[in-house]
């Protein structure tokens, strides 16, 4: 019973499956780990593999006793979340019913699922006599994906990619979501690049990036699942 | 041989009910409301759903004062990724559970090094007659017979390791130590009974 020669996938970096499985389990070592969050980020296969093995597995939870933890995380962690909520309109939420839309409009592909997209929630500021801006814009990981410096008065934009990768075969595109909806920018490359902004770009604008067939999407909208998000923030 | 883990009925001692109101209508409400950055509704799920993922935490993470850390974290997490929740990515106390059990495992294995946590639980956790016991969150959980009838089919030490790893956090090296087995056996192991259960669940469904 123990592992002699002929072993199915001994080495664990060759069944993708595995690995998927094995980071749900919790068992990859912390190198393997840190491999495995950075690809959930730009990998929609990597991704769904990880949420079927996420279902497959999750009836176990139910064998957990629950155990009631003492009261001072609960005011710990209202302290830590902004209280007088439901006022001002949340920006977040536009760009989250977005990419709820985008979604539906994309059966199938989801990165989103799970707590695999964070938003960047950078405060808003009002605009600055420079009309510059700067937008880190992120996926899962804590390692930012692009950075993006926007000069409103110009209408530019300047792309560095820092860490994102875009799925075999597949292009990472950008794009500006305004109030009028997702207006694309352009295709995502290895090095840095200027694009332009629509006309009507506000600083409130979101930037997403998502993952298209080579060449970008063919529709002019989001076709697949949206990677990256960031908001601008006064430079 | 039927291993330890498997071997028992219930346990009613240990068994707690439910989580009442949890329902998945509920949560689902409170996950919207909270998307829309409402503190109040956070407040609530917590209030609904904080046992259990506590219960869930402590299993991996032993250290009490570390736990609650990560409960907090955990929630934090939430209140910003409950937006982006989709109802098909699953029932809102698994996805819940699932963000709650990765904040612990990557608490664990964060550092670099490997560290064997104390002395391991003895063999009476009885994980697959817990699963099996309806009265626990019975109804958060799809799939529990089909898993657990799968989890029945393999060799027990292995179908322990994969038990142990998932409700415990226990890594490679803690099972190697448990049973005597160099770490490559332990992968073995956990790979020949991750693929036999996908093979079984993909029969069974």
């Amino acid at each position: 019973m123990s592992g002699g020669p002929g072993d199915l996938a001994a080495d664990p970096g060759s069944d993708p499956d595995l690995r998927a499985a094995e980071y749900v389990l919790g068992t990859l070592d912390p190198g393997e780990r840190a491999a495995m969050v950075h690809a959930l980020a730009t990998d929609a296969d990597a991704a769904g593999r990880v949420r079927a093995w996420e279902r497959r597995l999750s009836p176990l939870l139910a064998a957990i006793p629950p155990v009631v933890p003492p009261s001072r995380v609960r005011a710990a962690l209202l302290r830590a979340v902004p209280a007088g909520s439901g006022g001002s309109p949340d920006p977040l939420a536009h760009l989250r019913r977005q990419v709820r839309r985008w979604r539906i409009a994309t059966a199938g592909a989801g990165l989103l699922a799970a707590g695999l997209a964070v938003f960047v929630a950078f405060g808003l500021r009002p605009e600055p006599e420079g009309g510059r801006y700067l937008a880190v814009v992120q996926g899962g990981g804590a390692l930012p994906a692009l950075i993006v410096r926007v000069d409103t008065r110009t209408g530019t934009a300047q792309v560095r990619p820092v860490g994102a990768e875009a799925p075999a075969g597949r292009s990472l595109e950008l794009w500006y979501v305004g109030a009028a909806g997702p207006k694309p920018l352009g295709l995502v490359g290895a090095g840095a690049s200027r694009v332009s902004l629509p006309q009507d770009a506000t600083p409130d604008g979101v930037l997403a990036v998502s993952v298209e067939p080579p060449g970008g999407s063919p529709s002019g909208q989001p076709t697949g699942p949206v990677v990256y998000t960031g908001k601008l923030i006064a430079e | 041989m039927a291993g330890p883990i498997f071997a028992a009925g219930g346990t009613p001692d240990r068994v707690q009910p439910g989580l009442p109101g949890a329902d998945d209508a509920r949560l689902r409400r409170l996950l919207f409301e909270i998307g829309r950055g409402e503190a109040a509704a956070l407040a609530e799920l917590y209030d609904l759903t904080s046992p259990k993922l506590f219960g869930v935490i402590l299993r991996i993470q032993r250290d009490r004062s570390l736990a609650e850390d990560i409960l907090q974290d955990a929630y934090l997490r939430i209140w910003r990724a409950a937006g982006s929740y989709d109802p098909e990515a699953g029932r809102p106390l698994a996805w819940l559970c699932t963000i709650a059990r990765n904040r612990a495992i990557d608490g664990l294995r964060r550092k670099g090094a490997v560290e064997v946590q104390g002395p391991v639980r003895d063999d009476g956790e009885d994980w697959v007659a817990r699963l099996m016991d309806p009265h626990d969150d019975a109804a958060a959980f799809l799939d529990r017979d089909a898993l657990a009838a799968c989890l029945g089919r393999l060799e027990p030490a292995h179908r322990d390791c994969v038990v142990l790893a998932y409700c415990e956090g226990q890594s490679r090296e803690e099972l190697a130590q448990r049973y005597e087995r160099p770490v490559n056996t332990i992968k073995t192991w956990l790979h020949r009974a991750l693929a036999s259960l996908k093979t079984c669940l993909e029969a069974v469904s």
